[in-house]
């Protein structure tokens, strides 16, 4: 075997940074509804493929520029992460049972993608989705940048908002003791509830990105979850920049096994990493 | 809103089908009976759609001129959800308790090895359209619609190969990427055969697991590697990934071929002008020289923009499930028979003019010819190139 | 007539074994066929994950290692398909054994890591299968291969395979759930800290239980594989099958040994239910719905809500079992006699000495008061003895056998007891089972029945027996210190360690705990108690011991001990020169 060029290298590199920060993005919400709410919310992937299907129909049917879509779907899918908490706290749902009920609403979020937009392949065309710019020989797609920075922002200001506002501060408390929290006058079901809706708006903001660089299908639903689940472990449930990181260093291992072995054996890298990140890890999650 | 007009529209067009089910019945008696399922719903359920139209339309147009034998022909469908074991189940509810007259296959290799196990168990005609890996079917009454020979894995990256020999650019460098997807894994090894006996030189070979996300990397190793040609062995939207892929970082392979993309979104996709791919059937002539195709087209083309068929076009897989039903009509029109044994026995003897061509059913496991024919994506359309007598008018294989 | 479930087994399996027979429909035995394989994989995962609370999202994994041995074994080695299937169980089992061997040595590795883990496990699996000749990418057929005879003709094997291998699960998950192993699986599922210091040997129990779980999954895809006669890697291993059986299982009931395969036959059937080709999509939705619907209204689970109380109502029938007479512990006096020895005990938490070498010595039949401030090594000293930590140094040596290092179960088999300063109940196990638990596993390793007659005893000692069938959540916190007694007691130990058993009790209760306290010791106990309670201390104690940053600084009498300076100056701060 020829010894790779540093081209292959370096887009190598820059591909597995991409594709990670979506796994990031994706397990962003997963993350803190996972680690704040006790929730194991499966629906997230499937709201993130309604995102994305519904900025492909504003955007290559209604003519909308794919950023402006979120102006309509993130107060949507607001609404609906707060209806979902509602719903959960009114039936106080155990973690496992959240897992259930949350593929449930999978199902049938999948079929209703299914039956608007049929099962066949969606691509979306949008004015970002050719323009890309060149650093020495290595291309630079805009799409996949805009998630990268999506990501970032996102991930970063979430991890600001926890650990300097009150409003944060209050939410990491509820998190921590709900019974203790109370008693300083903190609205845990409150609280729950925006951080439900954010949850789901990020989400939203998924699916623009998966709408911006990937052909859509309904059963890609289920393709994410197992690398995804993967990053929010390795990150750490409730952390907000730690899917980032855990999903870009996925990323960037699967994308190096690819260029330097055989994209086959990427899955093995990726899971091995999160076995070995299991086994060893010494702090709790 | 665009949205909430087109669920109006779809939800009248259930209603309009169901009318129009009622309506249609001309021919009198018992009606004949037609079984299947398909992977309506579920991981393959891609093309489903697509097959349940087809069906749909052919049968009736069928009951339209007098049914088969006079009798009218009712399609008993039934979905899969994808899964082999449910398949085999639904079979051998359609045999033993619906009592159908004929099968009909379901979609994709797996879930047909579970009928084809039921027709056999049964000893019944089972017509199958999406048989991927021909030489695992062992059984005497399954006849494939769709036909790509006993040995595809040679015949089609042959034909391939034919296409590109007729260029002037017949390709010194190949590289060869594949999904390891079954059937379109097998076609990648056979690539790799055929294209050493024609001394062309493999400068890569590389294989992903079916459901990869990222393809970049392959993309760059394909851009390093710089074939003259890349045979793409991906199934459904893998091929589309690695095309956008390729497009991210600028590179278009000077000619490259896709084994079973999702046909209509590669076409539009940015890169995809002058890539190659697989069919049995395009709407232009030759093809559409025969009046039923022309007629089936137009329908299709309808039902297609109404069921919010992202592309309404008749390719490949419409026409392999409209070809399964005029190999059914065939046998028992001219053997004015349902038996089982007599229709096999005249299936084997004779050829069936099918849209996609005549089909025979004499080879080995009742494989025939290899129709699949190459086609381009040529102006933003795919037309067929290769052989000459079915490509597009005017039409020829373009390099870049 | 009154039927057990064994029977019911029996008698529904020979009925359903006559169904070839009857001239049915073939599609029956198929449909039916799929309802048995799920309820293999649904009722073998809830041997693990259901009863201890370990849920694997790995199932698929061990159901396909299953499929993939079967379809290896007869297409390549052309091994007679029958004879594949030991195989393919035998196989699933040393892979779960192999995972469960390293993540169960894991304590941080519950709940929703191991989830991950066996997820995670599943997924290298279907690589490593993907890529190296065991399939390579093309699947494995098994058209060719040859289906033999069972009863009627070879179309019936396969039902009668499934139909075996479901009352198989049955009745195996059913003995599970009666036997000492279940009963110590369902602790694991409540506090496997608890469970383990009570006796249970919850590694060897999880490994067991795994493997059994594998092992029948295995077979079941090794049946599966020839169902379907063609294995591919992205169907065995997608991650809808560990979702579907979790589904199954969690629907029908986990706590119930018949959950899952009420479950299993509820959803294979409503999922068959929504087959027609009409409306597919609004089918599919249509079942997502009745999932949600379902899980809202009976978080419990079918059977969880159905027969909840079934086991109570059962309990208060044999509620009228004469208590047995007082099962004594060992009636020594109080002697010079060293029971339990410790020397130079060290322990060090990331940097914190909490234990500096500390010697106590501890005398059979005394109560042994164990002082010192909060922090200074008394809680420490405690969970060292039973086991829970592993020392850095020093050793400690009970009744003459050195027992530094073991397991906490083989401790408390030994004869050493303890209670938890915060109880901590069994949550879903009755006041009788909480205390009936280390009857059986602790040293007095009694059997199911004499076991509940000990439970019954000690709740009468304690005063509990009133409510011997209500849930320790029931219970107000001085009822559940005194279960915490009753527990530690069932066990007939030879030493009871105490550990703050009557903080947090109103004036009146410490009376009352101290006469329980005495009267223990005058059943010939020895007693290590760890107290904040001076007055208890002073009045109960033969001898205490005081600490001190994880030293001990004083021991001897409690009155003489507490005038030593350096004892005041630890108590009340250094007084000033």
């Amino acid at each position: 075997m020829n010894f790779p060029s540093w081209t292959l290298l370096g887009q190598s590199l820059l591909s597995g940074i991409f594709i990670g920060s979506l796994y990031g993005l994706l397990g962003l919400g997963l993350s803190l509804s996972w680690g704040m709410l006790r929730q194991i919310n499966l629906a997230h992937f499937a709201l993130a493929f309604l995102g994305a299907y519904l900025t492909f129909q504003l955007t290559s049917v209604g003519g909308m520029d794919p950023l402006l879509t979120l102006g309509l779907i993130a107060p949507a899918f607001f609404a609906f992460g707060v209806l979902m908490q509602w719903l959960f706290s009114r039936f106080s749902i155990s973690p496992f049972n959240s897992l259930l009920v949350t593929f449930g609403l999978t199902v049938i979020i999948e079929s209703l993608i299914q039956w608007i937009w049929t099962a066949d392949y969606r691509k979306m065309d949008s004015v970002y989705g050719e323009m890309k710019f060149k650093i020495g020989s290595l291309y630079v797609p805009l799409p996949e940048l805009l998630t990268l920075i999506i990501a970032v922002t996102l991930s970063l200001s979430t991890w600001a908002l926890l650990r300097y506002t009150d409003l944060g501060k209050a939410m990491r408390a509820a998190a921590e003791d709900p019974q203790i929290a109370a008693a300083f006058g903190v609205n845990e079901k409150r609280l729950a509830l925006l951080l439900s809706g954010l949850a789901a708006t990020f989400a939203g903001v998924a699916g623009l990105c998966l709408a911006l660089s990937y052909t859509l299908s309904p059963s890609q639903i289920y393709a994410w979850i197992g690398v995804v689940f993967a990053a929010v472990m390795i990150g750490g449930l409730g952390n907000p920049i730690g899917p980032l990181i855990a999903g870009i260093v996925i990323g960037v291992a699967e994308a190096m096994t690819m260029a330097l072995i055989s994209p086959a054996w990427a899955p093995l890298v990726s899971f091995s990493l999160l076995i070995l990140v299991l086994l060893t890890r010494a702090d709790k999650v | 809103m665009k949205l909430i007009k087109k669920l109006i529209l779809s939800a009248t067009g259930v209603l309009l089908g169901l009318g129009l089910q009622v309506a249609v019945a001309a021919p009198s008696g018992q009606p004949i009976k037609v079984g299947g399922t398909l992977a309506l719903t579920g991981p393959l359920s891609a093309t489903a759609l697509i097959h349940k139209l087809a069906g749909e339309i052919y049968v009736e147009q069928l009951n339209k001129k007098n049914g088969l034998l006079g009798r009218p022909v009712e399609w008993i469908l039934k979905d899969d959800q994808s899964k082999p074991d449910l398949a085999r189940t639904l079979y051998e509810q359609l045999v033993t308790v619906d009592k159908v007259d004929l099968l009909l296959g379901p979609y994709a290799t797996g879930n047909i090895l579970s009928a084809v196990g039921v027709a056999q168990k049964y000893q019944k005609v089972l017509v199958h359209h999406t048989m991927g890996i021909p030489s695992l079917v062992k059984y005497d009454m399954q006849f494939p619609a769709w036909s790509v020979g006993y040995d595809p894995a040679t015949t089609v990256t042959n034909t391939l190969l034919d296409a590109l020999a007729s260029t002037t650019k017949f390709p010194k460098t190949i590289a060869i990427v594949s999904s390891k997807f079954p059937s379109v894994y097998m076609m990648s090894v056979g690539m790799r055969e055929a294209a050493k006996k024609r001394g062309i030189k493999e400068v890569l070979f590389l294989e992903w697991e079916f459901g990869n996300k990222d393809f970049g990397p392959i993309a760059s190793r394909v851009k390093d590697a710089n074939p003259d040609f890349i045979f793409v062995g991906a199934i459904g939207l893998e091929g589309n990934q690695l095309l956008d892929a390729m497009k991210k970082i600028d590179y278009v392979p000077p000619m490259q071929y896709f084994m079973y993309p999702a046909p209509g979104p590669l076409a539009k996709a940015p890169g995809a002008e002058r890539a190659m791919a697989g069919s049995i059937f395009e709407q232009h002539p030759p093809f559409t020289n025969n009046p039923l195709a022309a007629e089936f087209v137009k329908i299709f083309n309808e039902r297609a923009t109404k069921a919010g068929l992202p592309d309404n076009a008749v390719e490949t897989q419409a026409a392999a499930s409209y070809s399964a039903w005029q190999v059914i009509e065939a046998a028992v029109t001219a053997t004015k028979s349902l038996d089982d044994k007599v229709l096999a026995a005249w299936l084997k003897k004779n050829k069936v003019d099918t849209i996609q061509g005549k089909l025979r059913f004499d080879g080995p496991s009742n494989f025939g010819d290899d129709l699949l024919r190459v086609k381009q994506v040529q102006n933003g359309h795919w037309v067929v190139v290769w052989p000459k007598e079915w490509a597009a008018p005017g039409a020829k294989l373009l390099t870049q | 007539m009154k039927l057990s479930a064994p029977a019911w087994i029996a008698l529904v399996g020979l009925g359903l074994a006559t169904v070839p027979f009857f001239g049915l429909p073939a599609f029956y035995e198929s449909f039916l066929y799929l309802i048995f394989s799920a309820i293999v994989l649904a009722t073998s995962w809830n041997i693990l994950s259901g009863y201890s609370g370990y849920f694997s999202f790995g199932h698929g994994a061990f159901f396909g290692a299953g499929m993939y041995t079967t379809a290896t074994l007869t297409s390549k080695f052309e091994i007679p398909f029958l004879w594949t299937l030991p195989a393919a169980g035998i196989i699933a089992a040393l892979l779960g054994v192999g995972v469960g061997a390293v993540v169960f040595r894991l304590r941080r590795l519950r709940g929703e890591l191991f989830a991950l883990l066996t997820l995670a496990v599943t997924f290298v699996l279907a690589t490593i299968v993907l890529n190296t000749p065991i399939d390579g990418g093309q699947g494995v057929p098994l058209t060719a291969v040859t289906l033999p005879a069972i009863l009627s003709s070879p179309s019936s094997t396969l039902y009668v395979l499934g139909l075996a291998m479901a009352l198989l699960t049955l009745w195996i998950a059913y003995s599970i759930y009666l036997a000492k192993l279940g009963t110590g699986l369902f602790a694991i599922h409540d506090d496997e800290d608890v469970a383990e210091v009570m006796g249970v040997p919850t590694y060897r129990y999880k490994l067991i239980a795994f493997g059994l779980s594998c092992a029948l999954a295995g077979v079941a895809g090794g049946i599966h594989a020839m169902f379907i006669s063609y294995v591919t890697v992205g169907e065995t291993f997608s991650i809808i099958v560990p979702l579907n059986v979790v589904l199954m299982s969690v629907l029908g009931g986990t706590r119930h040994w018949l959950g899952p395969a009420v479950g299993a036959t509820v959803i294979t059937a409503l999922l068959y239910g929504f087959t027609a080709g009409d409306y597919p999509v609004a089918g599919r939705a249509a079942v997502g719905l009745i999932l949600i619907v379902v899980i809202l209204f009976m978080p419990e689970g079918l059977l969880g809500r159905f027969i909840p109380r079934l086991e109570g109502r059962r309990r208060k029938t044999t509620a009228a079992t004469p208590v047995a007479a007082a099962p004594a512990p060992d009636a020594v006096q109080a002697s010079s006699e060293t029971l339990l020895r410790i020397n130079g005990l060290s322990k060090a938490f990331s940097g914190v000495q909490a234990l500096d070498g500390a010697d106590v010595e501890v005398r059979r039949g005394e109560i042994l008061g164990l002082v010192g401030p909060n922090g200074s090594g008394k809680s420490t000293l405690i969970n060292m003895i039973s086991g829970h930590f592993r020392l850095d140094s020093g050793s400690i040596v009970f009744d003459g056998v050195d027992i530094a290092g073991l397991p906490a179960h083989r401790v408390a088999q030994a004869g050493i007891a303890r209670t938890y300063q915060i109880p901590r109940p069994f949550a879903h196990l009755s006041v009788l089972q909480n205390v009936t638990l280390p009857a059986m596993f602790g040293r007095a390793a009694l059997g199911r029945g004499a076991a509940e007659s000990e439970a019954r005893y000690w709740l009468e000692f304690t005063g509990l027996a009133e409510k011997a069938d209500a849930l320790p959540g029931e219970l107000n916190l001085h009822q559940r210190k005194f279960l915490e007694l009753a527990r530690a007691l069932a066990s007939r130990p030879r030493l009871l360690l105490l550990d703050e058993v009557l903080s947090g009790l109103t004036p009146a209760e410490i009376d009352h705990a101290i006469a329980t306290i005495r009267t223990i010791r005058d059943l010939g106990a020895t007693i290590v108690f760890v107290e904040h309670v001076m007055h208890a201390v002073m009045e109960l104690s033969d001898r205490i011991v005081v600490l001190n940053y994880g030293k001990v600084i004083a021991e001897g009498k409690p009155e003489e001990v507490m005038r030593r300076p350096e004892v005041v100056t630890v108590y009340l701060g250094k007084p000033h020169a």
